[in-house]
Parts: C-alpha cells; structure tokens; sequence
C-alpha cells in the first residue's frame, strides 16, 4: 500500500513545478513560472494524462494516469502481466495492487486519502501556494547532483512541508523533498526532475523524475485530455 | 509563438558554463559509506526531549558527530547538523513551540581532545534547517537556557576558549530569539560561565556558576579566585556573589540543579579543595554541606552534570564516573545496576521525561541509554554512530578489514563489507581504554593495539589474546616519555618493521618480541613541561593526557626504509637516511615558513614517488592557534612551502598522497576532509555524504581495492569506494562536455556474498561496497532537457541491453547486471511471475559501452571476464549454463507466445458476448482454450498464500535457477529442462490441434 502511494506520489510530484535564479523569493517564483510555461498557460491546465515506463535492467513497468485538477487521479500499473491501479479522489481512495496479494479494490485510510489531497492539484504549486494559503521561504543555496540550487520551503496551513530544490540558472526544478506523517508514521520522499520537455498547452513538464522507485520515464503527456470520469470508481464501487 | 519561448527556456537550461569549477559537487555520486559502529558510541553532550510528545522526539548533541534526532525514542536516528560543526555543547528545545530549536557549538567537557564551536545556530523546523546567531567566538558552551514564559529571552552559558585567554566567554543573554546578544556576566580573559539555573517559576531570578580554568598542552589548571556562584533578581542586569555555606574559595567548575517542582530546593557540585555535593533550600542564598562521595565528586571538571526528578525533589541524579542516584535529596547516593550488562562510563547528559519521570536518557563517553526504572537499569541505543577514532588503517584481506582505536571506547576491527552489509554485529573489540593506533600486521594473524600512555600490546586475532609489547627503560634512561596517543606503526617500505616511541625512537623486526631504541631523545626534551603530576588544579587529574615532549608521529619511507621521518608534540622533525642512526631535525627550517616552532608535527607523508620529497600537517591549537598548517618539502626538509587555501578550517591532523597519482592529495582537519587534484595548488572541501565539517583525524587508501578511508572523531569510519574516477580527473577532462571512463576488467558473478539477511532493528548498519564497477562517466553540465541512455552491444554489435542513465553534473555512475533483456510475460495470470525480471549473464567478451544524449553518442569497452576464483564453475561450465538458460528463456517466450494467442482467440469468441452466450460451440472452443491456458500458467490462484503451480511457473523457477547458478549444474537438473520442454510440447500441441479444427 504505501509503496502504491509512493509511486503516484511521484507521478504527481511530477506536476510540481521548478524555479530560478534570483536573490529576492518573488523574483525566483516569477522566473521560475515563466520557465515552466508561464502562469497563464498553467491556469488553463484542466487535466492530465499521461504514460510513463521505469525501466531497471531490461525489465519494465508500465504505468498511465489520469489526473483532474483538484477531483481525482487514477494511476494504472502493469508488471509483468499482472495489472493493478490506485484513485484518489477529493474524497475517498481504493488501491487494487493484485500482486501484492490483493484480490479486490481495497479502500485507502481516511487518514490517507487526508494526506493525499495535494497529488490532486495538478497546477504548478509555486502558482497556487499563495491562492492555498502556503506559506514560502528561501533557505539559501544548496547543492543538488553537482548543480546549485535555491532552496525553498513551502508550508500549508497544517503546518506540512515540501522543499523544493531550484536550478540557480535555468530556474527547473531539480529535486523535491516532503515529509509527511500518516498514521503515526513519519516518512521523507525525495523525487528528482530532468529532461524537461514541452507539452501542450504551452507549458514544460519533466519526462524523467528519479525516486526510491528508480527512474520514471514519460512517454506520452497530454494536458486537456479528455478524461472519462467513471474511471475513478472502482469497479466494485460503481 | 509560444513553443518558440519554451524552446528558448529549454536552451537556456542547457546552458554551458565556460568554466567548470572542480569541487565535491563534481564527484557527489561517489557517496561514503558510514561503517559505523553502532555497537559502540562517543561521547555524548547533551540531550534533549519534546516535554509534550510521550517523550518520542530526542536530540542528542555529540562531542564531534554533530546532533542527531529520533522520533521514536531512539529506535533510529538520523543527523541534522552536517553543514556545521560537528562539537555540540548544548541543546535547548523551546517547549512552547518545539520546533524552535537552538543548539551551542564547541562542547565544554574539557579534556584535553575537545573541539571547539563556531557558535550558536537556530532551527525553526525541528532540526531540518539552522541559521548562525552569533557567539561565533565562544569555542564552547556549556548551557542554554530559554525563559520558561517568553520564547524571545535565551541565556546561553559560555565557558569560552580552553587554551587561550579570550573575552568571548561569560553568560550570555538574548532577548529577541538570538537575533542579539548581550554579555551579561563577565569577571576575566580566563573565566567562563560553566551553568545556569533558572526559577521557572519566578524567571527574573537566575544563578550561575564562573568558572576559572586553562588547558596547556602539558597541564590542565582548573580552579581560581575567579570561580564563584552568582545570583541575579532581575534577569541578569545586577548580580551578588553567594558564599553562605560554602567551601572557601577558590573553586572550580561548579554544576547546579533547582527541583523543577521547588525551585527554592537545589543542589550543587562545588569543586574546591575539597569538592563536595552542596544542597540549598532557600533558591541557593544559602548552602549546606551534603555528600562527598567519590561518585558524585570525581572529576568534577569532565561531569557537571546534576539533576533533580521534576516531580521528586528528593531524588538526585548525578550522572558522572558511574550514573549515580539518591533518594534523601543528596545525602547517600547509590550507582546504577549492571543488570542487562555494562552501562559505560562517564556521563555528560541527561534528560528527564517530565511526564514520565520514571523515564532517563543518559549521555556518556560510549552513546545514549535508557532507563525506564529512574536511572537503576539501563539499555543502549545501537543506532547511533558517533564513535570518536583517533587513527584507522586495513589489512590486505578481500574483503579487507578497518582497524582503529577509539576515544574511551578501545579498539576496534570490521570487514569494509560482508553477507548483507557491515553491520553492528561486524565489529569485534581488540583491546581497551582509549585506543588509539590499531596496526595489522602483515602476517594477516596479528594486530597491534594500544591504550593511553603507551601501554601497548600484540595481539593473537584467531583469540583476541594479548600480550603486553610496551618497551621500557634502561637503568640508564630517564623514564620514557609516552603521548597519551603513542605512535604505533609498521613499515611502508618493510611492512614487517613495527616503530613505536616515546622520547626516543623504537624499531622492533619480531612483533614487538624484541625492540632496539634507534635514536636519542628526539623531542625538546624541555623540563618546564615535564610536571605532570602538579596538573589538574583543585582536582588532581593525570591521565597521561598531559604526557609532553613526546614522539608522536612516525613514518617510514615508502621507497626506502633506511629513511624514517619523527615528529615530536613539541616541534621537533626529524628524519634519518640510515635506519637511526644519524638525526636530522629540520624544525628550524619549519619555523621559517611561518608554521609556530612549539606545533605538533601532526602527520608526515613521505612522497611514494620522490625520496627528497615530504609533506607534514602541524597542529598548534593547544596554543590557542586553531590555523590549518601543511607545508611541503621537496628537498628532505631544507625549505618549506606553505600549503594554504581559503576553504581550509580547523587544525590539520593528516595528509595523504594518492600512491598512483602524486597529484591527489587529502588532507583531513578538525573541521573537514580535503581534496586537491592538482599537487596542492586548488582545493575543495570533500562532502559526498560527509559532514561538511567532519572531524577527520585519519585517512588511508587501500592499494587494491581504491577506497578511500576516512577515520573520524565522531562518526566513526567512513568509506569512499573506489576513487580512481577522481584519480583519473584532470584539467583536460573537466574541459570536455562528456567524457566516459576507461573500464577495469569485469569479472563475472554474482557478487562475492550471500545474502546475509537485514541488520535487526535499532541498530546501526551499511550497505557493501559496489562489487562490480560502474559505467562511469562525466558530464559538465546537468542536462536539464535531454535524455542519456547507456546501451550495451556485444561483440557482434547486437544490442545486448539499454539502461537508463543518469544526467547530474560531474561523475555520473550507470550499472549493468551484465545480462541482458528478460523475456517477456504473458498477461492473464491471477499471480506475477519473476521470470521477466531476470535474464541469463552474458558469457565472458569484449563489450562496447554506447552512452548516447540526444543525438551524440560517447562509447569506451568493457572486457568481461570469467571469474577464476570460482572452483566450481569452469569456463565449459559456464557455456553450459548459459545455453541452458537461454534454452529455457526461448521456452519461456513460446509459453508465452502461446498464452497471448489463446487469449486473443478468447477474446474474439467472447467479443459479441450476446452471441457467445447463444453458441454451444463458442462456449465449448472458449472452454477448451482455458483448459490449456490453465495448464499453462497459474489462473486460479486466490491468494498469495496458496500457491499454484503450472507450467510457467516450473519453467520460471528452472529459469530463475539457471540464470543465477554459479556452479556445473546436476544432471537432475538439465533432465529438468528436457522434461519442461515435453511438457510444453503436449500442451502445444493440443492448441495447434484446435487451431487446425479452426482452419
């Protein structure tokens, strides 16, 4: 189960933006927008779909997600002939993971759908952060893979963290880090971004993004694609 | 229009810089393993807990391993401090908001090995970020308090700088959260603030305790007229002197506690002529004699630790030589159960649950322990790797083994990897006391360890049996002069040469069986330092650490061992060309590049290269000169030539030169681990998964396997794997945008160990070496926008296999399984199947490596090569083994091949599912196919835990057997496969008959 949520978790930290270079947190913020796409395009950003591979020594596993913006994801996995899915909704969340012994959908914990809700914003959080009440802080320069970075934190309302490790001369993301406590547990992911490419509707994504999972590859982006809704019901919750 | 823009912001990403700065970012991916141990500590310095949160959240302040934090009582651990120094002297948790978190650096146990801060640093999340706030030149603080009703007001207790005098000391007192600070009790250059006690129920009243002391490299003075204990009315802005009750001055440090529940009931340890436990009932206006027992009062500059239950003022803890606690309110204490096993010595911290006061976290010299039973029985925290080495080195074993000698916690061996990593249980003890040099001998049976002062000893490693090796003196001699951290080595050049000495040099050919003394006195031999016994102050204290005019450093050449370089703790070097005897001291010329003449000579470094060529690190902080000095001699000590650069701090302890490139140097601080590429000229601070400020008191570089080892004085052992990327960096490469590294010769297996199983938990653990070496290359530049893939074509230019490649700027690392692509699986099973993880290791070649990013393309070639070691796989063997996996993996994919086709033909009858539900025909053809399909692969099975077996999943288990076996495989065995392809033939062939009636 958690290794589920980690997983979408990354596909969604994928949405979540990149910044750049400057001395002063606005300035940052603004040039990291405009190198992402800019604010208008991402406010246009209904939904995204999307397919991804991670590959490790020739062995693959297929994924694709679906994500409307603030209401629901559902990411689809297939390993090695067995297929298996995760939703969230604004609401409620199933996992059907069968090879990990699942044999019908199994509801998430209200605690984690609870601590789930930010994978459904799709739009850039250095757009929204100040809409959602988030609270920013530059924390000085670090280094990420070889590469100097601006750091700078991001903390909602319940006091929940992200760090967010910014190219100091291209202003892309290059690392995220969010630490989280669900059920009494405690725990840090760490997704790194590269390859960035444009998609449609006028805004740059990153089609590789590194975790404990190892190295996700996108292969098809579509923003505004057009998304049945039934699929984020399970099927014996239809 | 628009995509025009993003074009320009994706160029603009993949910007190429005109100038690559060679720094630890370059070579970040090569990552120090931390080996530990967890089984034993350091020395801790302070702890501290959340009040309100069942006492889950710790953190624990180390005397060099910086500060740690726990979320769970200390079941694990992880660091928060290793951008700073690494000395903590004090925490202090803002209990009305505990995410505010303050810590003072340089810790104010004053031994003679302390470190020193860089003053006082602030979190506001819990640990996960600090800023600097001031006190920068304190060097060491003993307490911090915050006012128990204003967040804003902080004291901070400074006993200041140990070897010199300073007025950056007293007790200190913030009244906007650290942003400022004032000194609001001060009485001289010597004299620092030791404790304070704050009333929490009247906080404008505080009491604090000035303490007079001075640390030389050959005395310790602790005690003056300017010690005393003083109360303030009004939060510090006017003070008074309290004497009522108390021993005559003068006195020396003083440690206090209030009972959090009656601040009017105190208790203090008064170091005097004859120190003693004092106990106050009214706020510590006046004081009563109340114990004197050795437990409370040993030591009392080392432990000043004093502590009342917050909810029993009768009971008093007082964690010192041994964890000592009362329940008359001071008058008779008793020490702490050995039930459960030793508890160690020497105590620092100590946190009290106040919600549950039933519940202790003791620090001492050996790590953090808990008692649930107030104090009577206690248990270790294995996690926590903040071991103090003084010096480490290895064996030539495979793997090979890190010896080295620890501050108050002996000596030590582990292997640098082993069955499912190094873990706690991998250490095994030498010897005792304080260890220091721990030497393997070459004959792979011995090892020579010692404790404090010279007592060393030759030691059986089959047995762990030692024998005492120490030489003595003559009746002619004067008594031998030890350091407390006696130089114990074996020959460079003649490895079976043991050196050790004290004043003078001495050379054993036996194993310390027989020694010869091969110079006179070689140190100053300077009578005025030489009054150990008068050291310590009001306290006597003796412990061979103020041994002076000493040896310390010894060094035979790598290239000739008639030449052997000595360094003295009192300035001296001197060096021989015929084995001893004739002396060269080349301290005057030392003197004249501007390195102090009383310094220690810390380490000596004979060039592996060039005879006439030496480099020396110098160590002159027990003057009050923290300065780093390395210098370099390229004619046998005539002349000098400083080696300085900004990024260095802290004073040097050791210097190393890389045995295949003179150009490689490190050079390991109290504050760091240093690396320069080109002889000295530029160099950077080494990170790569260290505390930037690391107290790094040794380095080592094994001469097989390239690793760099790292001996710390506060997180234990780290190891860098295989550097020989850095090795090869130079000035032509750092210039390319990409640049692929040669590589080794690849032998094939699957790793030299088993599994090994998972380190339990609560302990400390690491993973192993890489055991086979990396695609390595360089990149300049991060690549922001563009995809890297390595391929793998063997020597037919078949692809072989395509690997995701990483893109971080500096040496980029790729791995390959030396197998190719698994087969592929047929959907439709009710269980996974690991075949299409695996796939047969390829046979022994050449191979040629492509990296490709975006359309350029980078190769270089890897020589695969059998595995000669393994006895029971020849190369014959190895051709059998991988045919037959290949036979089964070609099985495997018909099976598969055969699933999807029945699987399709079912999904075209069920397609019209209003006509399949009407034909008889469709349903039975439907039937039929499932019949095989069922034979083929697991299609019922309901749970994980109720297995089926079909013939996939017999094939798959063969499969799996034979890509891994590293061995002839049975005749049962290779009758396995011949049986499964039978099987899958029947089952084949009753599908081909279906498909014929289809046709």
């Amino acid at each position: 189960m958690k290794k589920i949520i980690s997983i979408a978790g990354m596909f969604v930290l994928l949405f979540v933006s990149q910044l750049s270079f400057g001395q002063d947190i606005n300035e940052i913020v603004n040039n990291h927008n405009k190198a992402i796409g800019g604010v208008e395009n991402w406010n246009k950003v209904k939904n995204i779909r999307c397919e991804a591979v991670l590959k490790a020594q020739g062995a693959e596993v297929k994924m694709s997600m679906n994500m409307v913006d603030k209401k629901a994801m559902r990411l689809d996995i297939s390993v090695m002939g067995m297929s298996g899915y995760q939703i969230l909704t604004d609401k409620a969340g199933w996992s059907f993971m069968p090879f990990q012994g699942q044999t019908k959908p199994e509801p998430m914990t209200p605690e984690d759908v609870k601590a789930s809700q930010d994978d459904l914003y799709i739009i850039d959080e250095f757009i929204t952060y100040k809409d959602l009440g988030k609270k920013i802080e530059l924390l000085g320069t670090e280094d990420i893979e070889g590469t100097e970075c601006h750091k700078i934190s991001l903390t909602d309302k319940e006091g929940k963290v992200t760090t967010f490790y910014v190219d100091a001369s291209n202003h892309l993301i290059v690392k995220k880090s969010a630490k989280r406590s669900v059920n009494g547990k405690e725990f840090e992911t760490n997704t790194t971004y590269n390859n960035y490419k444009p998609a449609n509707g006028g805004i740059l994504l990153p089609m590789n993004q590194g975790g404990d999972m190892g190295e996700i590859e996108f292969t098809k982006m579509e923003v505004n694609a057009n998304i049945d809704e039934k699929i984020f019901t399970p099927e014996t919750a239809k | 229009m628009k995509k025009l823009s993003l074009m320009a912001c994706i160029m603009l990403a993949y910007t190429v810089h005109g100038q690559t700065t060679i720094n630890s970012s370059l070579f970040g991916i090569m990552e120090a393993r931390a080996l530990g141990p967890g089984t034993t500590s350091g020395r801790i310095t302070a702890i501290e807990g959340v009040n309100n949160d069942e006492g889950k959240t710790l953190y624990v302040g180390t005397a060099g391993g910086g500060i740690w934090k726990s979320t769970n009582a200390g079941a694990s651990y992880k660091p928060l401090f290793d951008k700073y120094c690494q000395s903590i002297g004090a925490i202090a948790i803002d209990q009305q908001t505990p995410k505010n978190i303050y810590a003072g650096t340089g810790e104010s146990n004053m031994r003679n090995s302390v470190s020193i801060g860089t003053g006082m640093y602030k979190s506001t999340d819990g640990g996960d970020n600090w800023k600097k706030i001031g006190l920068d030149s304190t060097e060491h603080i003993a307490k911090i308090i915050i006012h128990p009703n204003n967040s804003n007001i902080i004291y901070v207790a400074a006993p200041g700088a140990l070897w010199h005098d300073s007025e950056h000391r007293g007790l200190y007192k913030s009244e906007d959260g650290g942003t400022t600070w004032n000194k609001i009790l001060y009485k001289s250059p010597n004299t620092g603030c030791a404790d304070i006690v704050i009333d929490p129920k009247n906080p404008e009243i505080l009491l604090a305790s000035m303490w007079e002391f001075r640390r030389k490299p050959y005395s310790f003075e602790s005690g003056g007229l300017h010690s005393g204990l003083f109360k303030s009315m009004d939060g510090g802005k006017t003070w008074k002197e309290i004497s009522n009750g108390l021993p005559a001055k003068p006195f020396g440090r003083i440690a206090m506690a209030a009972a959090p529940g009656n601040p009017k009931k105190m208790v203090a340890i008064v170091e005097a002529k004859e120190t003693g436990l004092y106990i106050s009932e009214d706020g510590g206006e006046s004081w009563k004699s109340q114990s004197a027992t050795l437990n409370v009062c040993a030591r009392p500059f080392y432990f000043s630790t004093i502590a009342i239950d917050p909810k029993d003022e009768k009971r008093v803890y007082r964690p010192a030589f041994e964890f000592a606690y009362s329940d008359d309110g001071g008058y008779s204490f008793s020490t702490a159960s050995y039930d459960g096993g030793w508890v160690h010595s020497d105590m620092h911290a100590l946190w009290i649950n106040p919600v549950h006061t039933n519940i202790l976290y003791v620090g001492t010299d050996g790590g953090v322990y808990t008692s649930l039973d107030r104090g009577v029985t206690w248990t270790f925290h294995h996690a926590l790797p903040v071991a103090q080495f003084y010096h480490a080195t290895h064996d030539l074993k495979d793997p090979y083994n890190v010896y080295g000698g620890l501050q108050d916690n002996g000596s030590w061996m582990a292997p640098s990897s082993a069955p499912g990593g190094v873990g706690n249980g991998n250490w095994n003890r030498l010897y005792g006391g304080d260890g220091f040099w721990t030497i393997p001998d070459i004959d792979g049976q011995t090892a020579y360890a010692e404790y404090q002062g010279g007592n060393m000893a030759r030691i059986n490693l089959s047995n762990m049996k030692s024998v005492n090796i120490q030489p003595q003196k003559t009746s002619q001699e004067e008594k031998l002069r030890w350091n407390w951290n006696t130089p114990l080595v074996t020959g460079k050049k003649n490895p079976k040469n043991l050196y050790t000495g004290a004043q003078y040099l001495y050379k054993s050919s036996d194993q310390g069986r027989n020694w010869a003394r091969i110079s006179n006195d070689l140190t100053t031999n300077d009578k005025e330092k030489q009054k150990q016994e008068a050291s310590g102050g009001l306290s006597a204290d003796n412990t061979s650490a103020e041994n002076h005019c000493t040896i310390f450093t010894i060094a035979e050449s790598s290239i000739d061992d008639q030449i052997i370089w000595v360094g003295t703790d009192d300035g001296n070097l001197q060096y021989t060309l015929n084995g001893g005897k004739q002396w060269q001291n080349v301290s005057p010329q030392i003197a004249a590049s501007g390195i102090a003449k009383q310094s220690w000579i810390s380490s000596i470094q004979p060039s592996q290269f060039d005879k006439q060529t030496v480099y020396a690190t110098f160590d002159n902080h027990m003057y009050g000169d923290h300065l780093t000095y390395v210098a370099k001699s390229k004619d046998m000590g005539k002349t000098w030539q400083r080696i300085m650069h900004k990024e260095f701090s802290g004073f040097a302890h050791k210097i190393i030169e890389d045995p295949v490139n003179k150009n490689l140097l490190f050079l390991g601080t109290e504050m760091g681990l240093y690396c320069t590429l080109d002889g000295g000229e530029n160099w950077f601070r080494m990170k790569n998964k260290i505390p930037d400020y690391a107290l790094v008191r040794d380095l080592a570089i094994h001469p097989k396997t390239h690793d760099l080892i790292v001996a710390t004085h506060g997180r234990g052992i780290y190891i860098i794997d295989d550097i020989r990327a850095i090795r090869e960096l130079n000035a032509e490469i750092i210039a390319k945008d990409v640049h692929m590294f040669p590589m080794p010769d690849m032998v094939m297996n699957n790793g030299k160990f088993g599994w090994g199983g998972p380190e339990v938990s609560g302990a400390w653990g690491t993973g192993n070496a890489q055991e086979k070496p990396s695609i390595q290359y360089y990149l300049k530049e991060r690549l922001s926008s563009e995809k890297a893939m390595v391929e793998i074509y063997d020597a037919d230019n078949h692809l072989v296999q395509a690997i995701p490649a990483t893109g971080r700027r500096g040496i980029n690392r790729v791995d390959w399984n030396l197998r190719g692509v698994p087969p592929k699986v047929a959907a439709g099973s009710t269980k996974m199947d690991g075949a299409g993880f695996t796939a047969p290791m390829v046979l022994p070649g050449l191979y040629t490596i492509k990296l490709k990013i975006g359309t350029k393309e980078y190769s270089t070639t890897m020589n695969c090569v059998h595995d000669k070691e393994n006895k029971d796989l020849s190369v014959t063997d190895r051709k059998l083994v991988y045919e037959k996996a290949m036979q089964l993996q070609a099985l495997y994919s018909r099976l598969s091949s055969t699933i999807d086709s029945i699987t399709k033909w079912q999904n075209e009858l069920k397609k019209d599912s209003v006509a399949f539900k009407k034909s008889k025909v469709a349903a039975q053809k439907f039937d039929q196919l499932e019949k095989i399909r069922g034979e083929l692969m697991a299609t019922k099975q309901t749970s994980i835990f109720a297995d089926e077996e079909k013939l996939r999943e017999k094939i798959s288990a063969m499969y799996g057997i034979f890509c891994t076996m590293e061995a002839k495989p049975n005749t049962t065995q290779l009758q396995a496969i011949d049986d499964l392809e039978a099987e899958y033939k029947k089952q084949e062939n009753s599908f081909k008959i279906l498909v014929a009636d289809k046709s």
